[in-house]
C-alpha cells in the first residue's frame, strides 16, 4: 500500500468502528556522501516511510504505528491502538477540529543537483580540511540531504500535505601541532544545495579547530563567559523544555505559574518561528494540523508563552501555539522549530573565557532542575585579545540564573541543527562558575 | 522473513555488477511503551518497524541503501540503483553467475525470554508499574514519579554473498522510573533503569517497588545535596553504571570505526601497556541476557567475548567487518546498527573493568579530600583528541578518608589515556547496568560495568565559591 492508501484504509476502519482517529504518514529521503582520503568511501541512498495512528475512544488517547503497510499489519495497529487507549485513566483526550491544509511543496529546485556535483562538493570539503599543514586526520567528510513529506487526515476533517528537506556539508577534523591534538566537528546546514560552500565551511572548521591547540589547564574560578553562537545553541537545545507546554502540564518545568514575570534579562528575547523563509526547520503546520505561526517566548526578559499543542493549550488554559510533534512511532509532543536569541547590539570580548564547544550536554544539563555542568573548550581572553586556548574545564550553573546574568548579546547570529534549528549570536554571561585543572 | 530465492537473485545481481562482496539485513521489530506519570497512563503506543538494509563493498568503498518496500521489485530496484550510482553498471563478473548455497544459522535461543511478548495483558503491566510509582513515594517530597515501560521484540536475517544467512530474535525489556521531589522552590530528580534482554520476567530479576524505591531516594539525596566542588582531585567511581567512565574514556578510542582510520589516540598500540596495571578491560557479547548480548552481531558474525586489556596492556580492539578489510584484525563480532537504517560499524557490546582485589573501604582510605562518585548520568568522548565528560547522577564528598555529605550537578572531565593511567586500585565489586550508546551507527543497547575503583585525579566540574 502507498501512504495515502494506508492512510485512507485507517480512516474508512475507523469511522467504521465508531472512534476517532488521526493518521500522520512520512515518508524520508536520504543521500549521504562520506569522503576519505581523497575518495568517496561511503554512499547511503534510503527511503522509510510508515503511519502513526492516534485514535480517541471514550475520550482517551492511544497510539500505534506501522511501517509495514499491509491490511494485516494496519488492522493489527489499530486494534493496539485502541487497546492502548482503554487503560487511559483519565477521560480529557480528543482530537482537534480539522481543517483542509491544502498541499505545500518547500523544495522546488533546491536538491535538483546533480550527483557529480554533490560528490565534487563531498571531495572539496576533505581537500579544504587537508590544505592545511596541521591537520592531522580527517576522519570523515559529508554530505548528507533529507527530504521528508508529510501527510495527515484524521476523522475530524484535517487533511494536509507538505514537503520539507535540508542539505548539510561538514567533517570531522584532528589537527595536531606538537604535542597538542584537537578533534572538533560541524556541519553547515541550508534548504538549498547552492548555498552550501565546503570551500567556506572547511576554511571556519580548520580556523575554529586549530585556534584550541597548545590549550592550557585553566585556574578554578568565576570568569565572565563569552559563548559563541553554536555554543550557546547547545544550551538552548538542553533547556528548551522549560518552555514545554507538555512539561509545564506535568510538572516538570520551572517556569510554572511563571508567565508574565521577569525571568531574564531584559536583553533576552526568545523566538520560535516556523515561517522563517530558509528555516531548517520550517513548516506550514504542525503534528496535528494548526497553522504555523512566530510565537515569542521570552520578550525583553518577560516569559510571555510557553510551546503548546491542542492537549497542552486546552489543559493550561493557554493559547495554542502550534508546536505539536510527532514522528509516526511516537506519541504527541510539543517541539520547538526554529528556536533563536534575538540579535542586540553587540558585544566586546574584554576578560574572561570564550566558550566555543560544550561537550557532554546530553548528560550533564538537567531540563527538570535547570542545572548544569559540562564539559568545555575555549579560549583566554584578557585586555580584548585572546592569549591561549584552554582545555579540561567544566562549566556549572544553573541556566535561569544565567539568562539573568546575560550582560551583552551579540549581532552574529549562527544555527545549530539537529533536527530542529536552535540559534543565537555571541552571548556573554558575567561571574560563571570554571571549574579546571589548577 | 524472506523467501531464500529472492536474496540469491539480489546478492547474486550485485556481485554480477562487480561488487566485492554484498550484505542484505532484514529486521522486523515490534515495539510497545507505556508512560505512566502519578499513577494514570500518559501514553501508551505499539509498533511494527519492518525494512532493510544493502550493504555493497567494492574494496573498501561501502555504499548502502535501505528502504520499507521488501517485495521482490523494490528490492531488485535498490540494488540496481544502488550498483548504477556507484557507476560500475556494465562491469561484469563471472563469479555473479548461478545462485548461492546459505550456510543457514538459526538462532539457538540463548538469551531468549521465558515470558513470551504477547504473554500477560496490558493491565498487568499497569498494575506493574503502578508497584513502582508506590514505592518510589519514600517521602511527601517526592511530588512526581514517572514510570514507564519500554519492550523490544526484534527479529533480524542477515545473509551475504559468501553464502551466510544468519538470524536472531532479540527480545529486550527495560523499566524507567523518574522521580522529581521539591522542597522550599528546590528541585531535584531521581533515576533508575534496569534493563536486561528478557521479557516481563524483568519484573522477577527488578521488583518494581526496589526499582521505584531507588529512585525515589536518589531524589531525596540530590534534595539536601550541596552543589558539588570544583577542581582536581581524587576520584573514587562507583560500580555498575560507573562503568560509563571507561566506556567513554577508554571503550570508543578502540573501536575500528576510528582505529581504522588512524583517528584514535590508541591506534597502533597492541601489545603496549595503555592503562594502570590494574585495569583489564573486557567487552563480552555473550553475557547471558545482558542488555547488550545477541547471539549474533548485526553482520550475522557470533558474538564473543572480547578481552581488549590485560593487566594494562592493550590485547585488542573491537572489530567489525570493514574494519577488518582496513586494519588486517580479525573480526571480534562487534559490528552492530540501531536498525536497518544504518549501515553497521564496530560498537560495544557489554563493556566492563574486570575485579581487582582491593577492598571497597580500602579505596577511601588515605584521601584527605575528594569525590566519591556513586551513581552516573551519559558522558561523550572526542577519539581523535582523547577529550571525554561524563556527569555524576549522585555524589558524595570525601574528607580525611570518610564519605560525608552529598554533593550534586559534576562532570568529570578529563582526557582518557591520562585518566586510565591515574586508576591506582580496583575493587572485587563487579556490577553492570544498561544504557544507550550513541555513535555513527546510530544508538544502540549496552552495558557499562566495573567494580568501585580510584582515579588519583580528575577534574571535577562542580561549583567555584
Amino acid at each position: 500500500m502507498t501512504l495515502d492508501e494506508a492512510r485512507r484504509y485507517v480512516l474508512e476502519r475507523a469511522r467504521r468502528r465508531g472512534i476517532q482517529a488521526e493518521v500522520l504518514g512520512l515518508r524520508d529521503r536520504e543521500l549521504t556522501l562520506r569522503a576519505h582520503g581523497g575518495r568517496l568511501e561511503q554512499l547511503t541512498r534510503a527511503t522509510q516511510a510508515g503511519v502513526g495512528i492516534r485514535v480517541v475512544v471514550r475520550e482517551r488517547v492511544g497510539y500505534a504505528y506501522s511501517e509495514h503497510l499491509s491490511p494485516e499489519a494496519l488492522d493489527w495497529v489499530l486494534q493496539e491502538a485502541e487497546e492502548n487507549a482503554a487503560l487511559q485513566h483519565e477521560a480529557v483526550g480528543f482530537l482537534p477540529e480539522g481543517t483542509d491544509l491544502g498541499e505545500w511543496g518547500r523544495l522546488g529546485q533546491s536538491f535538483d543537483a546533480s550527483m557529480e556535483r554533490k560528490q565534487q562538493a563531498t571531495l572539496d570539503m576533505e581537500a579544504g580540511l587537508r590544505a592545511d599543514p596541521r591537520t592531522h586526520r580527517v576522519p570523515a567528510a559529508i554530505y548528507t540531504e533529507r527530504e521528508r513529506e508529510v501527510s495527515l487526515g484524521s476523522t475530524e476533517g484535517a487533511a494536509g500535505r507538505y514537503r520539507t528537506g535540508v542539505a548539510g556539508i561538514g567533517a570531522t577534523v584532528v589537527m595536531r601541532e606538537g604535542d597538542s591534538i584537537k578533534q572538533s566537528a560541524d556541519m553547515d546546514w541550508s534548504v538549498r544545495f547552492d548555498a552550501l560552500d565546503p570551500g567556506r565551511t572547511s576554511l571556519r572548521l580548520v580556523e575554529r579547530t586549530a585556534r584550541l591547540l597548545d590549550a592550557r589547564p585553566l585556574r578554578t574560578g568565576r570568569y565572565v563567559a563569552y559563548f559563541e553562537p553554536k555554543a550557546f545553541a547547545q544550551l538552548l537545545w538542553a533547556f528548551w523544555p522549560l518552555w514545554s507546554g507538555k512539561a509545564v502540564v506535568e510538572g516538570k518545568s520551572r517556569l510554572v505559574g511563571r508567565l508574565g514575570e521577569r525571568i531574564a534579562s531584559e536583553l533576552v528575547t526568545l523566538v520560535d518561528d516556523p515561517t522563517l523563509p530558509e528555516g531548517l526547520a520550517s513548516r506550514p503546520f504542525d503534528a496535528e494540523g494548526t497553522s504555523a505561526r512566530p510565537v515569542v517566548l521570552v520578550e525583553r526578559g518577560v516569559l510571555c508563552s510557553y510551546l503548546t499543542n491542542s492537549q497542552t493549550a486546552h489543559a493550561l488554559e493557554h493559547p495554542n501555539t502550534g508546536h505539536a510533534s510527532r514522528g509516526y512511532r511516537g506519541v504527541l509532543g510539543v517541539a520547538p522549530t526554529n528556536l533563536y536569541v534575538k540579535p542586540a547590539d553587540g558585544l566586546r570580548r574584554e576578560r574572561g573565557v570564550v566558550v566555543t564547544e560544550l561537550m557532554g550536554v546530553h548528560a550533564g544539563a538537567n531540563p527538570i532542575t535547570g542545572e548544569f555542568s559540562v564539559q568545555g573548550l575555549g579560549l583566554w581572553v584578557d585586555g580584548g585579545e585572546v592569549v591561549h586556548a584552554v582545555e579540561d574545564f567544566a562549566i556549572a550553573g544553573d541556566f535561569l540564573a544565567l539568562l539573568e546574568r546575560v550582560g551583552a548579546v551579540g549581532t552574529d547570529l549562527d544555527w545549530w541543527f539537529a533536527g530542529t534549528a536552535f540559534g543565537a549570536p555571541t552571548v556573554e554571561v558575567g561571574d560563571l562558575s570554571f571549574a579546571g585543572g589548577e | 522473513m524472506l523467501d531464500e530465492a529472492l536474496v540469491s537473485d539480489i546478492l547474486t545481481l550485485a556481485r554480477a555488477r562487480g561488487v566485492d562482496f554484498a550484505e542484505l539485513y532484514v529486521e522486523r521489530s515490534r515495539r510497545r511503551a507505556m508512560r505512566v506519570l502519578n499513577g494514570g497512563v500518559q501514553e501508551a503506543t505499539s509498533g511494527i518497524e519492518y525494512g532493510a538494509g544493502l550493504r555493497l563493498f567494492y574494496g573498501t568503498d561501502v555504499v548502502y541503501a535501505y528502504t520499507n518496500d521488501l517485495t521482490a521489485p523494490g528490492l531488485l530496484e535498490v540494488a540496481e540503483d544502488l550498483t548504477r550510482l556507484r557507476g560500475e553498471a556494465g562491469r561484469v563478473d563471472a563469479r555473479g553467475r548461478g545462485g548461492l548455497d546459505f550456510r543457514r544459522h538459526a538462532p539457538r535461543g540463548l538469551h531468549a525470554p521465558s515470558v513470551p511478548f504477547d504473554e500477560h495483558p496490558k493491565s498487568y503491566r499497569l498494575e506493574r508499574l503502578r508497584e513502582a510509582d508506590a514505592a518510589a513515594r519514600v517521602a511527601p517530597e517526592v511530588r512526581d514519579v514517572e514510570c514507564s515501560l519500554l519492550e523490544w521484540d526484534q527479529e533480524v536475517l542477515v545473509c551475504n554473498s559468501e553464502g551466510g544467512w544468519a538470524e536472531d530474535r532479540r527480545v529486550r525489556t527495560r523499566l524507567v522510573v523518574t522521580t522529581i521531589a521539591q522542597r522550599n522552590g528546590d528541585v531535584q530528580t531521581g533515576f533508575a533503569a534496569p534493563g536486561l534482554s528478557v521479557g516481563l520476567e524483568l519484573f522477577d530479576c527488578c521488583p518494581p517497588a526496589e526499582v521505584g524505591r531507588k529512585a525515589g531516594e536518589q531524589a531525596m539525596t540530590l534534595l539536601r545535596a550541596k552543589r558539588a566542588p570544583a577542581g582536581a582531585m581524587p576520584v573514587v567511581i562507583g560500580n555498575a553504571f560507573g562503568g560509563v567512565i571507561f566506556h567513554e574514556a577508554l571503550g570508543h578510542l578502540l573501536e575500528t570505526t576510528s582505529v581504522a582510520k588512524k583517528a584514535s589516540v590508541l591506534t597502533d598500540r597492541l601489545g603496549e601497556q595503555v592503562a594502570s596495571s590494574v585495569v583489564t578491560y573486557i567487552d563480552d557479547g555473550t553475557t547471558p541476557h545482558g542488555w547488550g548480548s545477541s547471539e549474533i552481531d548485526d553482520e550475522g558474525m557470533a558474538t564473543q567475548r572480547t578481552v581488549l586489556i590485560e593487566s594494562g596492556v592493550l590485547r585488542s580492539y573491537m572489530v567489525d567487518r570493514w574494519g577488518a578489510l582496513v586494519t588486517g584484525y580479525a573480526p571480534t563480532g562487534s559490528g552492530r546498527r540501531q536498525d536497518y537504517t544504518v549501515a553497521p560499524t564496530s560498537r560495544m557490546r557489554n563493556t566492563f573493568i574486570a575485579p581487582g582485589t582491593t577492598p571497597v573501604e580500602a579505596l577511601f582510605e588515605g584521601i584527605e579530600f575528594g569525590l566519591y562518585a556513586k551513581d552516573m548520568g551519559g558522558g561523550q568522548v572526542k577519539p581523535g583528541s582523547g577529550e571525554y565528560n561524563f556527569a555524576v547522577r549522585e555524589g558524595y564528598v570525601i574528607r580525611r578518608g570518610r564519605v560525608e555529605e552529598p554533593v550534586r550537578g559534576a562532570m568529570l572531565v578529563g582526557k582518557g589515556p591520562e585518566s586510565i593511567r591515574r586508576v591506582v586500585a580496583v575493587s572485587s565489586d563487579l556490577k553492570t547496568a544498561p544504557g544507550m550508546c550513541g555513535s555513527l551507527s546510530g544508538a544502540v543497547p549496552v552495558e557499562v560495568g566495573q567494580p568501585h575503583l580510584l582515579v588519583s585525579e580528575i577534574v571535577v566540574g562542580g561549583e567555584a565559591r
